[in-house]
């Protein structure tokens, strides 16, 4: 590992909440680590299992998924129905011998700038601290 | 073993046109292996057999006659009617054109754990009873010769059927499923290296989706164009994919009948996977598929009072 690795991390936020907040944070001038690449998804509950694993499969060295808190969800229970689908995921992919920090959770509502730039700079040290990913990633690519 | 009851009874079904079709087991062109046949006429309900080698789960069977009128009958053991069930609750087969014949299962013997023990075997060596069978004049019980699934299976008689053809049994084992439990006390990097060691055997054949009753989508994901998730190639990383993918899909319908793991020509214990989604969303959900026609899936629905503590 260099000494000058940073992670890239997928960040799945929901269109309503947590990609709100990040834009709060962004309007409020909040700092928060450049690692991550942002994904606008409609809800956390349209994140598809296979979403994560793809993101980990392309070399994602983390994942973090981000949607409203629960109660809060603009479609009502898409949430409700994302942490049971999450839950399953993490506790298999932990199970499997995955690093439990390589794939993160978290809910972040609009109004919560200050909370989202603290998400991230959370993530990314986790990640940091398992440094790159090597367990998921594809061999090698097609150039067709 | 009620293998006239059940030819008569199939007879019976065939002649009074209650069912145009009786899905059963008949023998293996080799030896120690039954196969799945389709009975239409009353003439050939001689060729169904039910003995200790129905390895395959004939709910598989059901689905190509989704779209025609034709009524089924269906030999159903314990796994194959909790899959029936949860293809009838995915609405999947409409349950007026299915007719459910139970039986309480044996368990389904292993060849290879046959060989281990006994050597070379020819099947006229073999007289079969229920629990035990006759090996060249010794007397054997079948216990330690059953499938993995088998040994570790709670529920060897169907929770949904029309008619029941002999007496249940009791559960080979009480829910406890040792493999799992041996992984479960390895450390993660151990299991890590069991999982990518087994599946870096994987030619992605797909056998274990074919066998499978609950993988019925026309396109699976694993060969989808666009997106495209995962290369042809079988790669570890694609066979992890593909495998975590499906345990995914199969979360909270698996029924556990182990007929991915039978099917796999590399003797790889798929089966794993989808077997600890099952016990993660038994222990968190207490939710186990194919028990009931009314209890909603665990992944359709939600409670507040879900676990979260692992979302920040």
């Amino acid at each position: 590992m260099k000494n000058d690795w940073e992670p890239k991390i997928v960040a799945f936020l929901c269109h309503w909440c947590s990609y709100a907040g990040a834009d709060l944070a962004g309007i409020s001038r909040i700092q928060y680590p450049p690692n991550i690449r942002v994904i606008r998804v409609p809800c956390s509950g349209a994140v598809n299992p296979l979403y994560i694993l793809k993101a980990l499969r392309e070399g994602a060295d983390g994942v973090l998924v981000s949607g409203c808190h629960p109660g809060d969800c603009h479609y009502l229970s898409g949430n409700y129905f994302a942490r049971r689908k999450f839950f399953v995921l993490h506790q298999l992919l932990q199970w499997l011998g995955i690093e439990e920090n390589r794939v993160q959770f978290s809910w972040v509502s609009a109004s919560e700038g200050q909370k989202f730039s603290q998400v991230v700079e959370e993530t990314v040290e986790k990640v940091k601290k398992l440094g790159p990913a090597q367990k998921l990633v594809k061999e090698f690519t097609f150039h067709v | 073993m009620f293998e006239k009851e059940i030819r008569r009874k199939a007879k019976e079904l065939l002649e009074a046109k209650t069912v145009d079709l009786v899905i059963g087991y008949t023998s293996g062109s080799l030896p120690f292996q039954a196969r799945p046949i389709l009975v239409s006429s009353p003439e050939d309900v001689g060729k169904l057999v039910w003995n200790h080698f129905a390895r395959s789960n004939l709910a598989r069977y059901l689905l190509p006659y989704r779209d025609s009128s034709k009524k089924i009958a269906l030999l159903a053991k314990g796994c194959d009617a909790r899959a029936v069930a949860v293809l009838l609750q995915e609405e999947q087969f409409p349950r007026e054109r299915i007719h459910i014949i139970g039986l309480p299962c044996p368990g389904v013997i292993s060849r290879r754990k046959l060989e281990e023990k006994l050597g070379e075997i020819k099947e006229e060596d073999f007289s079969w009873e229920e629990n035990s069978f006759l090996f060249q004049g010794e007397k054997w019980e079948v216990r330690p010769f059953l499938e993995d699934t088998c040994a570790r299976c709670r529920y060897p008689n169907p929770p949904l059927y029309d008619e029941l053809i002999g007496e249940e049994k009791e559960p080979w084992r009480d829910g406890s499923v040792d493999y799992l439990k041996e992984l479960d006390n390895q450390s993660r990097e151990e299991r890590w290296q069991f999982f990518a060691a087994e599946l870096s055997r994987c030619i992605r054949c797909y056998a274990c989706r074919n066998a499978c009753p609950l993988c019925y989508c026309k396109e699976c994901f694993a060969e989808s164009d666009s997106p495209r998730w995962v290369n042809g190639v079988p790669t570890l990383s694609d066979n992890l994919f593909f495998h975590l993918g499906r345990s995914m899909h199969l979360a909270g319908r698996c029924v556990e009948c182990g007929a991915c793991e039978r099917a796999c020509p590399e003797e790889i214990k798929i089966g794993l996977l989808p077997l600890k989604v099952e016990e993660i969303v038994r222990e968190n959900f207490s939710f186990e598929a194919g028990l009931s026609l009314e209890e909603e899936a665990p992944l359709l629905t939600y409670k507040e009072s879900d676990p979260g503590e692992f979302i920040k």
